[in-house]
C-alpha cells in the first residue's frame, strides 16, 4: 500500500505532541537524576527545604558534592498544591454548574451571547492580574472580614480557628484559583448543555417537570462525562498555577498549614520562587532538586488525570447499562 | 468588473507594501553599514540595580551611538548565572559570588558599581512615627519565632518610655531569591551567633518555621504586605524609601557593632563604607554588613556588576569596559543625578580605583 504524502504529513504533525511530552519528561528525569539519587524517597515526606550554605565550600555526601546543610523535602509543597486545588474545586464546581445551567436554561436568550462571552473572557485574563487583584483586594478582605467571621462561626473546628491571620495563605490562594477555574469549567459545561437534544428536554417538560428539575434531573445526567472532563481541565489549571498563587500564598516554608488561613506554598510557585537562588549553588544540586519537584508535579497530574478518566469510563458504563 | 478592480487594488497594495518594506529594510541597513562597530550588550539581574541601569543606559547610549544596551530585572542569581553562561555581558547582583562558585568559574569579576543600604520597617499601630530601636539579636528572635509580641521585654528594654502594644508580630520575608535577604540575614548572622549556627545567610534561606510569618514577592510586595498587615515587620531596599513613606511604615533605628542605634542616611552609610574601605581586597568581594565605627549603619552593601573577564570579541570587551568605567566614575554614572534618584551612595575614591583596575582586566 502506498502511503500518501498527506498521510505522512498528518502522522508527523500528530507525532509532535507526544514527542514533546516524552522529551520534556525525559529531560526532567535525566536532569534531576542526581537529585533523585541523593534525596531518595524521603524527598516526598520531609518537611524541611534548605539550600544549605551556598557561601561555604561544598561537602561530599552520599558520593556527591552538595552545599553544607543542604536538605530537600517537599511534603509542605505537595500538601499546599493538593489543598489549594481541592478547596478551589470544592467551591468552583457548584458555582460553575449553577452559572452554566443559568446560561443554558435560565438566562434570557437575548443576553445569552453577551454573558457567555464574558465567561470566556474571564478565562483568558492573565494569571498575574488575578494575583494583583488578590494582593490588593482579596488579602485585606480575608484578613479583616472573612477570617474573623469564619473564626467566630466555625471556630469550634480547629481548622477554622485562626490566631491572627494576615490574609496571605491557603484561603486566599484557593479563592484566587477558584476565580481562575470557574470560567473554564463553566464554559465547558455550558457548551455541553447546549448539545442536549431538544426532544429530551421537551419530554421532561411534558412530564410536568419544573425548569430546575429539567436541568438537574434530565440535562445534567446526560452531560456527566463533560462535567468530569471540565473539572479535570480546571484541576489541571489549579495544580499548575504559578504566579497568582505565589503572590497571595504567603510563601510558607518548613511547616504544614494548621488552619485555613495559614500561609502555604505550592509546588509550581515554589519552583519559580527558588530558581534564582538555586542557580547560585555551585554544585547544581538545588536546581536539580527543583527539576525533581517538576517531575513529581507531572506525575501527580498524570495520576489525577488517570483517576478522572476511570471515573468517566465508569459513568459511561453505568449509563450504557441503564440504556 | 468589480472583481477585476479589486484584484488591481490588491496588486497595487501588494506592490506598495513590497516597495515600502524593501526601502525600509534598506534604510535600516544603511546606518548599520556606516557604523560597523555597533555593539549590543545585555545587562540582566538585580531588581534593585535595574532602576539605576535604566537611568544610566539612555544617558550613556546618547553619548555613544555605536552601543546598544538592553536591561532586564531578573534577580541577582539569574544575573550571576547568565554572566557565567555568557548570555549576558553584564550580570547585576546585590550579593558577591561565593568562593566555591568562583573556584568553579575562574575569570568572573565582581565589580562594585555603587553602595546601597537597607531599612527595617514596621507597621505598629500608633508607633509608625516613632523610630523604634531594634538590634540584630532582637530581629533574629523575631524571625525565629522566639519574640512574638511587640511588648516583649527585650524590645521594651531598649525602647524605654515607648508604650509598646501587646500586639503579635508578623515577620515578613522575601519568598523570591533576593540580595536583600542576603544582606539582612548577614546582619542577623554577624550580630547573633545562634542565628549564624542554626540558619546562616544567603539570597534564599531556610526560614525557621514561624506560624503566622509570611513571605512576599519583591520589594514592592514587601511594602504592600507590611502596609496592610498590622503588627508586621519587613526589610526593604533603601531605594524604596518613597513607597515606604507613602505606605506610612515606621523605620527602625538599628544597633551597630559599636552598640549605637542609627538610621540610614548619607553620614551613617558613608561611615560604614569608610570603615571597610581599607579592608576591601583587590577582587572586592567583601561584606559591608555590621561595620565597625561609632556612627556606621549596619546594613549596607556594594552593588555588583558580574562580568566575565574574557568576552566573546574585543569589540564587546571594549564596549563593556567603556560603559563600566563611565558607570563608576564620579563625573559619569556615579554622579548624584543618577544615584540620588535611587538613594545609593557613590563608591569611595579608593574603591572606584579598585573597580577600574578590575574593569581593565576585561578582554
Amino acid at each position: 500500500m502506498r502511503t500518501s504524502p498527506f498521510r505522512i504529513g498528518l502522522i508527523g504533525l500528530a507525532g509532535i505532541i507526544p514527542g514533546m511530552l516524552v522529551a520534556v519528561v525525559l529531560f526532567l528525569a535525566i536532569y534531576s537524576w542526581p537529585a533523585i539519587h541523593f534525596n531518595g524517597i524521603g524527598f516526598l515526606f520531609r518537611e524541611t527545604w534548605n539550600l544549605g550554605n551556598l557561601y561555604a565550600d561544598p561537602v561530599t555526601r552520599r558520593g556527591v558534592q552538595v552545599p553544607i546543610g543542604a536538605q530537600y523535602g517537599i511534603l509542605v509543597f505537595i500538601v499546599g498544591t493538593l489543598a489549594t486545588s481541592a478547596i478551589a474545586l470544592l467551591i468552583a464546581v457548584p458555582v460553575s454548574l449553577g452559572v452554566a445551567i443559568f446560561l443554558a436554561e435560565g438566562a434570557p436568550p437575548r443576553l445569552r451571547p453577551t454573558l457567555s462571552l464574558m465567561v470566556e473572557l474571564l478565562a483568558v485574563v492573565p494569571s498575574v492580574v488575578y494575583g494583583l487583584w488578590g494582593v490588593a483586594v482579596l488579602v485585606p478582605l480575608i484578613a479583616h472580614d472573612i477570617a474573623p467571621v469564619l473564626n467566630s462561626v466555625l471556630g469550634f473546628i480547629p481548622f477554622f480557628a485562626g490566631g491572627s491571620p494576615t490574609g496571605f495563605g491557603l484561603l486566599s490562594s484557593s479563592l484566587v484559583l477558584t476565580l481562575m477555574v470557574v470560567p473554564i469549567i463553566t464554559a465547558t459545561i455550558y457548551s455541553a448543555l447546549l448539545q442536549v437534544p431538544r426532544p429530551d428536554k421537551e419530554a421532561a417538560y411534558a412530564l410536568g417537570a419544573m425548569k430546575f428539575e429539567v436541568a438537574v434531573r434530565a440535562m445534567l445526567p446526560m452531560v456527566r462525562g463533560s462535567i468530569v472532563g471540565a473539572i479535570i481541565l480546571g484541576l489541571g489549571r489549579a495544580l499548575g498555577e504559578t504566579m497568582a498563587v505565589l503572590m497571595v500564598s504567603g510563601g510558607a516554608i518548613n511547616y504544614l498549614p494548621g488552619t485555613i488561613t495559614s500561609p502555604i506554598s505550592t509546588m509550581a510557585s515554589f519552583i519559580v520562587s527558588q530558581l534564582d537562588s538555586a542557580e547560585q549553588d555551585p554544585t547544581g544540586m538545588a536546581v536539580r532538586s527543583l527539576a525533581e519537584i517538576a517531575l513529581v508535579l507531572f506525575i501527580i497530574t498524570v495520576i489525577v488525570n488517570v483517576i478522572a478518566r476511570l471515573i468517566t469510563r465508569g459513568l459511561h458504563v453505568g449509563l450504557g447499562s441503564r440504556a | 468588473m468589480q472583481t477585476q478592480s479589486r484584484e488591481t487594488l490588491l496588486r497595487r497594495t501588494f506592490l506598495l507594501g513590497t516597495l515600502g518594506g524593501t526601502s525600509f529594510g534598506l534604510l535600516s541597513l544603511a546606518p548599520h553599514r556606516a557604523a560597523a562597530a555597533e555593539v549590543t550588550l545585555l545587562e540582566t539581574g538585580s531588581t534593585l540595580l535595574y532602576p539605576l541601569f535604566n537611568l544610566w543606559v539612555p544617558k550613556y547610549t546618547a553619548m555613544h551611538p555605536g552601543v546598544r544596551i538592553t536591561t532586564q530585572g531578573t534577580g541577582s542569581g539569574t544575573g550571576i548565572a547568565q554572566a557565567i553562561s555568557g548570555v549576558a555581558q553584564i550580570g547585576a547582583s546585590d550579593a558577591y559570588m561565593s568562593t566555591a562558585q568562583l573556584k568553579k568559574n575562574p575569570g568572573i569579576l565582581n565589580i562594585p558599581l555603587a553602595i546601597s543600604a537597607q531599612t527595617v520597617n514596621y507597621n505598629v499601630p500608633g508607633l509608625n512615627n516613632t523610630n523604634l530601636k531594634l538590634s540584630g539579636p532582637i530581629l533574629a528572635g523575631i524571625y525565629s519565632g522566639k519574640i512574638t509580641h511587640w511588648n516583649d521585654p527585650a524590645i521594651a528594654k531598649i525602647n524605654p518610655g515607648v508604650n509598646l502594644p501587646n500586639h503579635g508580630i508578623t515577620p515578613i520575608h522575601r519568598t523570591d531569591g533576593s540580595g536583600d535577604t542576603f544582606i539582612f540575614t548577614q546582619y542577623l548572622a554577624f550580630s547573633t551567633p545562634e542565628w549564624a549556627d542554626n540558619v546562616g545567610y544567603g539570597t534564599t534561606i531556610s526560614w525557621p518555621s514561624v506560624q503566622g510569618g509570611i513571605g512576599a514577592i519583591g520589594n514592592p510586595g514587601m511594602v504592600q504586605a507590611c502596609g496592610q498587615t498590622a503588627g508586621s515587620i519587613a526589610y526593604i531596599g533603601v531605594s524604596f524609601h518613597e513607597q515606604i513613606a507613602k505606605a506610612g511604615l515606621g523605620t527602625a533605628l538599628l544597633q551597630n557593632r559599636a552598640g549605637n542605634f542609627v538610621l540610614p542616611n548619607p553620614t551613617t552609610v558613608g561611615a560604614a563604607a569608610a570603615a571597610l574601605e581599607g579592608k576591601t581586597p583587590p577582587d572586592e568581594r567583601i561584606s559591608l554588613i555590621f561595620a565597625p565605627g561609632e556612627n556606621s549603619y549596619p546594613i549596607i552593601n556594594y552593588e555588583y556588576a558580574i562580568v566575565n573577564a574574557k568576552q566573546a570579541s574585543s569589540d564587546i570587551a571594549a564596549a563593556v569596559r567603556d560603559f563600566l568605567t563611565w558607570a563608576v566614575d564620579p563625573a559619569g554614572g556615579n554622579a548624584p543625578e543618577f544615584l540620588g534618584a535611587v538613594r545609593f551612595l557613590p563608591l569611595p575614591e579608593k574603591i572606584a580605583a579598585l573597580s577600574k583596575a578590575q574593569i581593565a582586566k576585561i578582554q
